[in-house]
């Protein structure tokens, strides 16, 4: 690794560039119904409207919830110090399960009517809105409880988090048996990890989020590598390293927030992704934090692709959550045979 | 070249991380080229005073060069990019501790001497005028031992400052131009090897009875501990 860390950034990027354009094409072309590309730039219908319409929203939106997982993984990686972190160990996706499930357990009631007219301000369906509250407010739990004496303890906050995901899925099977299990089996289908189709302002906003959290974290990567030293080693060169912490879970958990938002738990992304970029690229998180952006996103997308074109053959849509870890697990594993 | 010595629990640790404006002192204060330590931002500080630990990790992935490049983090902008002189510096301090022969390899795959060499080329590289260095003889056999502290002494006749704690009073002495003495987080004795370094003020901080003989060769005073057998 003679090369300086913006020049292998860039090198990643654009390998990964050709990776994301085919990702894309697939996903503009493949789905439920047959597309032709040319007729849909030439304004025929249906054509025209399921690109624009459906293909391209979707496309998109994949792109986001990848990218977003992926960087908030590499971030909680660094972080905690423990490669086996992913976007949802701070508590998230235990929050959102609950979220979710008591947003099915209010409908008909005066909480559940506000729910609603609250989630459609922003433009959200009632079920996402609770979930991302519930994550949001999970999080803010669990980094409360894995604070002592003024720092963040990051095996206290991990512990915290595991163990209130735990909890959360107790609670989640509790309700489960209490409400009825049609209103409950979709809720948690979605919660599996399900794009659907945003409105375009919702797409924007969550978008720019994304963006601007992964902006954050490329500039805290080098604090970011300097962690593995220790917190006094990285306290050594300079870094504040409870101010780097708070920082980047901040970042990190507005992206999940986000990509949770949009589609449930799409899990193994935010996992896999940064590990395949590090062996790869090194452990240099300059360049493995915009690699891993670029490469979620290409990821998701594909996954999602797949999920859809599975619709013709099952005629239901598998969850694209189940997707990732099918299409991710065994590549994953070739990989890193392939490098050790 | 300063040494600090004494019996274990002492404080040695502790007065090192202090005088790197890791800890704060109970009272007290702290001064770097004439400015409060903890008064100074922060990468400022690091700009001035370089650690080296006695605990710095085995497992890292990253290569000995980019160990070395971390060296540079104080000194770099906003996204922490190196320029070509940062990585000049960094391979320079790579061959003043020895380690340029290890440069491309993961550090998790590296003796704990080679390692040492590493970690030291990175406070090398960190170009601060105070290098701090607790115990980094502990782990190093006696060949590894008097490569680091040659690289050490040769910094610090360039006219850079070197704090190191030391638990072999023998290599204290032969190494050091100054050795302070600590005992129970109190001050017993400072001066040169020689006036620190005898059995009486020995005796008194470590509480077993030694003997110190001058080394033939160069003068330096060779600590021998007495056992009864």
């Amino acid at each position: 690794m003679r090369r300086s860390a913006a020049v292998r950034a860039a090198i990643a990027l654009l390998a990964l560039a050709p990776l994301f354009a085919l990702a894309v094409g697939v996903g503009l072309s493949l789905g439920a119904g047959t597309l032709s590309l040319s007729a849909a730039l030439r304004g025929v219908e249906p054509d025209a409207t399921v690109l624009f319409r459906l293909r391209i929203p979707r496309v998109v939106l994949a792109a986001i919830v990848g990218a977003g997982l992926s960087v908030a993984g590499v971030a909680l990686q660094a972080l905690l110090r423990n490669p086996l972190a992913d976007p949802f160990v701070f508590g998230l996706s235990g929050g959102a399960a609950i979220g979710a499930a008591l947003s099915v357990a209010v409908t008909g009631t005066a909480l559940g009517v506000a729910g609603v007219s609250a989630a459609g301000w922003i433009g959200l369906l009632p079920t996402q809105f609770a979930a991302v509250l519930g994550s949001l407010a999970a999080s803010v739990l669990v980094f409360t409880l894995g604070r002592a004496r003024g720092r963040l303890h990051p095996e206290r906050a991990l512990l915290v988090g595991v163990v209130f995901n735990s909890f959360a899925s107790a609670l989640v099977i509790a309700l489960e048996a209490v409400l009825a299990p049609e209103k409950t089996q979709a809720v948690l289908l979605w919660l599996a990890g399900t794009l659907g189709y945003e409105p375009q302002p919702v797409l924007v906003a969550a978008g720019a989020v994304v963006l601007v959290a992964a902006a954050i974290l490329t500039a805290l990567a080098g604090r970011l590598n300097l962690l593995a030293l220790g917190d006094e080693g990285a306290a050594a060169l300079g870094v504040d390293v409870e101010r780097t912490r708070l920082l980047s879970f901040f970042a990190a958990s507005a992206a999940v927030g986000a990509a949770v938002a949009l589609t449930g738990l799409v899990g193994f992304v935010g996992l896999v992704v940064p590990h395949a970029v590090r062996l790869v690229a090194g452990p240099d998180h300059r360049v493995v934090l915009p690699a891993s952006a670029l490469g979620g996103a290409a990821f998701l997308v594909l996954a999602d692709a797949i999920a859809r074109m599975l619709f013709r053959g099952l005629g239901t849509e598998p969850p694209v959550g189940a997707v990732t870890a099918l299409l991710g697990a065994p590549l994953f594993v070739l990989l890193l045979r392939r490098r050790t | 070249m300063v040494g600090l010595v004494g019996p274990n629990a002492a404080g040695k640790s502790t007065l090192a991380r202090i005088a790197c404006g890791l800890l704060r002192p109970a009272t007290g204060s702290v001064h770097l080229r004439g400015d409060d330590a903890f008064a100074l931002p922060r990468r400022e500080r690091a700009r001035r005073v370089a650690f080296l630990s006695q605990d710095e990790p085995a497992d890292l992935p990253f290569t000995a060069r980019e160990v070395a490049l971390m060296g540079r983090a104080p000194h770099l902008g906003l996204w922490a990019l190196e320029a070509p002189g940062d990585r000049a510096l960094a391979e320079a301090a790579l061959v003043e501790a020895d380690a340029l022969d290890l440069a491309d390899r993961p550090v998790s795959q590296l003796s704990g001497g080679e390692r040492q060499r590493v970690f030291l080329a990175r406070a090398f590289a960190q170009d601060a005028a105070l290098l701090v260095l607790d115990e980094p003889t502990a782990a190093l056999d006696l060949a590894h031992q008097v490569l680091l502290v040659t690289a050490v002494r040769r910094r610090a006749q360039k006219g850079r400052g070197a704090l190191l704690v030391l638990h072999d009073l023998a290599l204290a002495g032969a190494a050091c131009d100054r050795l302070v003495l600590l005992r129970a987080g109190r001050l017993l004795a400072e001066g040169g090897p020689a006036e620190v370094l005898r059995p009486d003020v020995l005796g008194e901080a470590y509480g077993t009875q030694v003997d110190v003989v001058p080394d033939p060769a160069t003068g330096h005073p060779l600590v021998a501990p007495r056992i009864p057998r």
